[in-house]
């Protein structure tokens, strides 16, 4: 088992081959490609891509595939922890506890989940770094099939240190950042790249807070809100409904005044039961 | 007889009917067979509407409780009963559209043992559960107060209940504004895909406002329609109040979002003309801005049209609201786009229609309204020119509504994809065609191909024949590419499936290096002794072999690229321009996509030239198996004009 596993790819190695995706799709039994509407390309992620190889201009392939964030925002969006960030670093799908409420493909800031659409017991789908083979020593089957080295597998910090290397020995060629280094806390599959990785997420600039700590700002709030509304509820009913006593009482001294005749003027009962029920009666009959 | 409730009546059985026939394949056939949902539009209509708006209706049931049993306004308190059924109704709602729009509804329980807290999601789902159990409580007295219930042990029920009313109140005031802010912090992990004019990091308090007073403008809505339906007397003397109130929470809702977006610094986004910015200032207007300041003014306040109008405005824009936020204001990459299926839609009112018609019932036999129902005429009718007697209302009522209900499910079902969903298949790009020759080299075999203009090749070339432009090794360059002189070589039409697989749709054909990778093998396509000739013997081994340390093998050669880079000059390898790529397909894209389509073409246009051979499915398709399309005859014998030249 190595320490914080991580992938890095480099995408001035890839040829574009696709070994790794059909590695793959036997790997996981993805089965022939079933695309779905909207799809422009057979080669976008899918239900049976995990992965998949983009093609972009001037000769250059980039290996799409999930991040495996430290904080991913699909598991702290799934409601009943059908996502699970692993121990070992992978975050991978149960698909026992999914209700399918697709949730975590909203939330996710690259896209990644995919759904059978097609199925009327529909899954979802995402890459799991091969979580089966790492946990018996083994590395995910697209590093394994990859001829070229574009990816390669290892504990993170080791590869953080190799992107720097690659980095630094031809600085020329790289652009200088390690994609995934830092973006939305920090994720497992790193990039260096000699193209702008930006059409990968949603947004080209993903910023490093990790996105579970925005919700969290709101769940957090929820004892105080709930002490607080329930406090305030319960004082102002106390308080309204004491002075309303207290005037109801004035009434019987004899102060006019205007009350609905359709209300009782006892005011106890108001709360407690619903005073209308014998007037109401009285009139429609 | 045919009064406006029979009218609204027939009507909602029929989308009820409607409903009936989707649900069947929504559930048989899966998601897809019936939305336009997709990998990027995972949330549509059914979230939108059914959960986010269905649930922001619903909030008039905490409002007018707050109202009524808190704040002791009790001059509305006939407003409670109706709007906590509407409540309990819009939840029961949204619990119902959640089983269409879940993939695995059966699941819908999960979240009860599988708990996590830190899911927005979690939150609002036990939030909702809970305030589904404290509404049907705080309605509960209504049903027990029917003569059905009169037994001593109902009657004990009833009256604890009434004991708990209040500690009920409060929970589900609790519950509400817990939930309804929290439908507006689901949004907050995906501040990547809404657009800034929607996200904020304080969408909870404009959930919650802007509820409230949607629930205010609900309580009204509903007043309204209810008495036009029913006949009763609108209680003007009510609609002032609630008016002002609804009016001070709109305004603090816009005030709100306009002040949270300067503060953002993106007020000006608002402004730009962009789609986005019309669309938000149409949302905001119609839900906010244009009823709160009609509310302003007393005398619309006090009207029933006035009411009627402002109320309906605040509706349709929350509602907005909801949906943009969930659906329209989402980046989606170019070309998904997402509207909503007929079928989508039929099932968003079909489930609305319920609720209106367990509405309809509540009201007619329970006492929600201080006055009497208007039910259905008892007296018999009578044919006017018979004089025969009808069946009263009572019973022709079932029969009427299920006659409306069954047709309708059946004029759906004609329209419903009974068999599921069809995947879409990829278009397949036509390869580009070039004329050119093929020039016989006088070293043996060996051909070489050239496009049409190439002057140093036109001498000794004979007639053009059609090239492919294929991106042959997928490694970007352009080859040029004799299909009609690879079938010849394979063995004619029966060779197809050398390079096309025959059955991977979608897969590309094989590289051409997976043949031509030896020069040593007759399918060799470097002739290395014309190289050594036309570099002049020895002397020219270092033009490719120019690392002499090195073993003088294809690895360490300088590519083939480097020297034939010019089409029109001596060279064959063309730069492939970045944009447009030529992969061959597979077989099966290959015949459908291509062959087929010229085929069917040149049939149509020389009728008797080209025989109808592969436009027909049962060409290869074996006739016999004419059912299972899929069963393809191994082998068909085909004339052999079917592939020819380039296509």
């Amino acid at each position: 088992m190595i320490d914080s596993p991580a992938i890095l790819i480099d995408t001035t190695r890839c040829v574009g081959c696709e070994e790794c995706v059909v590695a793959c799709k036997e790997e996981n039994g993805l089965g022939k490609d079933r695309p779905w509407r909207g799809q422009g390309a057979i080669d976008a992620l899918s239900a049976t891509r995990n992965c998949t190889v983009h093609r972009r201009p001037d000769d250059h392939f980039v290996l799409q595939q999930c991040r495996h964030c430290h904080e991913p925002a699909c598991v702290s969006a799934c409601l009943v922890g059908a996502m699970q960030k692993t121990p070992e670093g992978p975050v991978i799908y149960d698909s026992d506890r999914c209700m399918g409420c697709r949730y975590c493909m909203l939330a996710c800031p690259y896209g990644i989940p995919r759904y059978d659409w097609d199925k009327a017991t529909p899954l979802v789908h995402k890459c799991t770094m091969c979580h089966h083979r790492l946990i018996e020593g083994g590395v995910p089957a697209c590093v394994e099939a990859c001829p070229q080295e574009a990816t390669v597998f290892g504990s993170r910090t080791d590869l953080l240190a190799e992107a720097d290397r690659r980095i630094a020995a031809d600085p020329e060629t790289y652009i200088d950042r390690i994609f995934g280094e830092h973006e939305v806390g920090g994720t497992s599959v790193l990039y260096v790249s000699d193209i702008p990785l930006d059409f990968l997420s949603w947004k080209p600039d993903l910023g490093t807070e990790a996105l579970p700590d925005l919700t969290w700002q709101s769940l957090s709030k929820v004892p105080p809100v709930i002490l607080g509304m329930g406090a305030f509820m319960g004082g102002a009913y106390w308080v309204i409904n004491r002075r309303m006593k207290l005037a109801s009482m004035a009434d019987d001294g004899g102060t006019t005044v205007v009350v609905d005749p359709a209300i009782p003027a006892s005011d106890e009962d108001a709360g407690a039961e619903t005073p209308m029920t014998p007037e109401d009666e009285e009139t429609n009959a | 007889m045919l009064n406006r409730l029979t009218i609204l009546k027939s009507f909602l059985w029929a989308s009820v009917g409607v409903l009936a026939a989707v649900s069947v394949v929504r559930f048989t056939r899966g998601l897809g067979a019936v939305t336009n949902l997709s990998d990027a539009s995972p949330w549509g209509l059914w979230i939108g509407f059914d959960v986010m708006a269905g649930v922001a209706l619903a909030a008039g049931g905490f409002v007018m409780a707050a109202t009524v049993y808190i704040f002791g306004l009790e001059k509305y308190r006939s407003c409670v009963r109706p709007a906590i059924l509407t409540a309990l109704l819009g939840y029961l709602a949204v619990a119902v559209g959640l089983l269409y729009d879940l993939g695995l509804p059966w699941n819908i329980w999960h979240p009860m043992i599988y708990w996590q807290h830190h899911s927005v999601l979690f939150e609002v789902a036990v939030c909702v559960m809970l305030y589904l159990t404290v509404l049907s409580l705080e309605f509960a007295p209504v049903v027990l107060e029917h003569p059905l219930f009169g037994r001593p042990i109902f009657q004990r029920i009833l009256k604890f209940l009434r004991k708990v009313t209040i500690p009920l109140v409060i929970v589900g005031i609790v519950l509400s504004t817990l939930h309804q802010s929290s439908l507006g912090s689901l949004f907050l992990i995906a501040p990547a895909r809404l657009h800034p004019l929607w996200y904020s990091s304080i969408i909870y308090v404009f959930y919650f406002i802007s509820a409230i007073g949607l629930g205010l403008m609900m309580v009204v809505l509903e007043g309204l329609l209810s008495s036009y339906f029913f006949g009763h007397k609108v209680k003007k003397d009510l609609l002032p109040g609630v008016g002002m109130a609804a009016s001070i929470v709109l305004w603090v809702y816009v005030v709100l979002r306009l002040v949270d977006l300067a503060v953002r610094g993106d007020l000006g986004m608002a402004f730009d003309g962009s789609w986005q910015s019309l669309l938000f200032l149409f949302e905001l207007g119609m839900a906010a801005i244009l009823p709160a300041s009609l509310l302003l003014v007393r005398r619309i306040r006090s009207s029933i049209t006035g009411m009627a109008i402002c109320s309906s405005l605040t509706v349709l824009g929350m509602i907005g609201y909801r949906l943009n936020m969930s659906i329209v204001a989402f980046t989606r990459p170019e070309g998904w786009g997402y509207f909503p299926s007929w079928e989508e839609i039929a099932v968003s009112v079909g489930i609305v229609s319920c609720c209106i018609l367990v509405f309809l019932f509540f009201v007619e036999h329970l006492k929600v309204y201080d006055e009497p129902a208007h039910v259905d005429p008892m007296k018999p009718s009578y044919d006017a020119a018979t004089l025969h007697d009808l069946m009263p209302g009572e019973q022709a009522s079932p029969r009427r509504y299920s006659l409306v209900a069954v047709m309708s499910a059946a004029v759906a079902l004609l329209f419903l994809p009974v068999k599921g969903a069809e995947t879409v298949r990829t278009p397949v790009s036509v390869p580009r065609m070039v004329e050119g020759y093929q020039v016989s080299r006088q070293a043996g075999d060996f051909h070489a191909l050239a496009i049409l203009g190439a002057e140093e090749w036109s001498q000794s070339a004979e007639s053009p024949i059609p090239l492919l432009a294929i991106n042959g090794n997928r490694d970007a360059t352009l080859v040029l590419f004799n299909h009609a002189g690879h079938v010849d070589r394979q063995g004619g039409d029966e060779s197809c499936r050398t390079c096309h697989h025959l059955d991977l749709p979608y897969d590309r054909n094989s590289s051409c290096f997976e043949c031509h990778r030896d020069m040593y093998e007759p399918t060799a396509l470097f002739d290395h002794s014309f190289h050594v000739q036309a570099l002049e013997g020895n002397d020219g081994c270092t033009e490719c072999h120019s690392d002499g340390s090195e073993v003088k093998s294809y690895e360490t050669a300088t590519a083939c690229v480097e020297c034939h880079r010019n089409p029109e000059g001596s060279g064959l390898i063309l730069e492939l321009p970045g944009s447009r790529w030529g992969d061959a397909v597979g077989y099966m894209d290959a015949m459908h996509g291509l062959c087929v389509t010229c085929h069917e073409r040149n049939a149509r246009e020389e009728p008797g030239r080209f025989a109808d051979l592969l436009d027909r499915c049962d060409a290869c398709h074996d006739a016999d198996f004419s059912g299972m399309l899929e069963e393809m005859t191994p082998v068909r014998k085909i004339s052999s004009n079917v592939v020819q030249g380039g296509h």
